[in-house]
């Protein structure tokens, strides 16, 4: 795998500035930032705090975007293996967050080749006999529960709109961090989100009308 | 700015990353636009339902296999660790050779464990059916080898969801080949990941019967260092009602710093055997 993809492209957040290389920094206040180096530099066991810090909201975002959560797992061990794997391109000037969702990010875009290649191919002619939703699509609609038409609507998105949503919606990255993400301009991923975002509302109102009675 | 240059902007309005400049303008139009106030109340009350869509937590699978690969990693640095030790700067190689000399450590003992293992079984070799099964036996060794360079190139190639979905494929064929036997216990004595051994133990429960397997796990025990997996190779020996285990199950029971649950495990599979 060419590890140079795996180096975000322009420093994309203001690191604090970086310990005394003698001390192993282990300390649960370090700043990520300081851990990652550490991680990097041979103190191997630092990535545990980051493990423990980050994981669940990396977890919540790679559940939310495949919509499978033994997936997710799988891909966060995969994040957190890359992590170790690639750790000597953790820049000094590099931001924690953005470096760990590019991973993420793709990891993800591995699994979802893999499925892809995986899935039986469909006969675009036969689309048009198939039911338009699974019976648990259905079954959903039929609950009226908010939260899950809400988790359909989310999962009939565009892969690269539920991506650029579901990133937006961490409250660490800044938009030139997602932009750095996502290797595109500033201006770019913020009219991404606001479309992805549009078509999350399309989605869930057309949920919400065809569940009420 | 336009009505669409303003709503491209209500999503970091709600979240307060805009700057105080671009927030008073956007801020302004709304106050005199009803539709982008609509818009921005549609908008707010969504991003609220996503923000609440709780995910339930990891199980600990998850935690167990990042800690399996942290502990691996440490493992294949060797002794000199921590910050005062800085990481080559190309990890994977340093790794690649790491477990070449493990794999070479796992193979010689695989190896003498065999050759002594015939010959003490078999103090006079001259008869015909003896010379086959030394024959044979040689040839499982060589297999060994052939194995050690099979588990390199998966630990290398692989990711440890496609070591273990490798091993439970393993698992799954109908009829057994010495080579699945031998990747198997490669898998176990040499993968870097716990989950991945732990499977391998499962998958070698389908051929109990066949004495390289049941080696394959007796030579590997005494080398395992997660307790679990130590756990499963003897429930797997006892199982496999194997009285040479003895032994080395005796070492283990009495091994002062092992494992509380292993300890116990081994005096228990001793009393069974």
């Amino acid at each position: 795998m060419n590890t140079a993809c795996l180096t975000l492209s322009a420093p994309i957040c203001r690191p604090p500035a970086r310990p005394d290389s003698a001390q192993p920094v282990t300390d649960a206040d370090a700043p990520d930032h300081d851990l990652m180096l550490a991680v990097r530099d041979g103190d191997i066991d630092a990535l545990g705090e980051l493990f423990e810090r980050h994981h669940r909201p990396l977890f919540g975002f790679l559940a939310k975007l495949t919509g499978d959560r033994a997936a997710a797992e799988d891909l966060a061990q995969n994040v957190f293996q890359r992590m170790l794997k690639y750790r000597h391109t953790y820049r000094d000037d590099g931001c924690f967050g953005a470096w760990m969702y590019h991973l993420a990010r793709r990891c993800a875009a591995d699994h979802f080749r893999k499925t892809t290649a995986r899935s039986t191919p469909v006969d675009p002619a036969d689309l048009e006999r198939q039911a338009d939703d699974a019976p648990a699509a259905a079954a959903v609609v039929q609950s009226r529960d908010d939260q899950a038409l809400l988790h359909l609507a989310l999962q009939r998105l565009e892969r690269d709109e539920r991506e650029v949503l579901l990133l937006s919606r961490l409250q660490e990255l800044s938009f030139a961090e997602i932009a750095g993400i996502l290797e595109c301009s500033v201006g770019a991923a913020r009219v991404r989100a606001h479309r992805a975002l549009q078509a999350l509302r399309d989605h869930y109102f057309r949920l919400q009308a065809t569940a009420r009675p | 700015m336009n009505c669409e240059s303003i709503r491209e902007r209500l999503l970091e309005l709600n979240d307060g990353r805009l700057d105080a400049e671009t927030a008073a303008t956007v801020l302004a139009h709304l106050a005199g636009c009803p539709a982008c106030r609509r818009e921005l109340a549609t908008i707010q009350e969504l991003l609220a339902q996503v923000d609440a869509a709780a995910v339930p937590a990891p199980s600990p699978r998850l935690r167990s296999g990042v800690f399996a690969a942290i502990a691996a990693e440490k493992r294949a640095q060797g002794p000199a660790t921590g910050a005062a030790a800085p990481a080559p700067r190309h990890a994977p190689r340093r790794s690649a050779w790491s477990w070449l000399n493990q794999a070479l450590a796992a193979f010689g003992l695989l190896a003498i464990g065999y050759v002594a293992g015939t010959r003490w079984a078999s103090p006079r070799p001259a008869d015909p059916s003896t010379e086959r099964e030394l024959a044979s036996l040689q040839s499982q060794v060589r297999a060994m080898g052939q194995l050690v360079g099979y588990s390199l190139q998966q630990q290398e190639q692989h990711s440890t969801n496609d070591r273990i979905e490798g091993v439970l494929t393993s698992a799954t064929r109908r009829q057994p080949t010495p080579q699945v036997i031998n990747d198997l216990i490669g898998a176990l004595a040499l993968d870097p990941s716990v989950n991945v051994r732990l499977n391998a133990v499962e998958a070698l429960y389908a051929h109990a019967d066949q004495e390289v397997a049941r080696t394959g796990v007796l030579i590997s025990l005494p080398r395992e260092e997660s307790p679990l997996v130590q756990v499963a190779m003897i429930d797997f020996l006892v199982a496999a009602k194997d009285r040479d285990a003895g032994p080395v199950l005796e070492r283990l029971s009495a091994t002062a710093t092992a494992d509380t649950n292993v300890r116990e495990a081994a005096r228990r599979a001793l009393t069974e055997l």
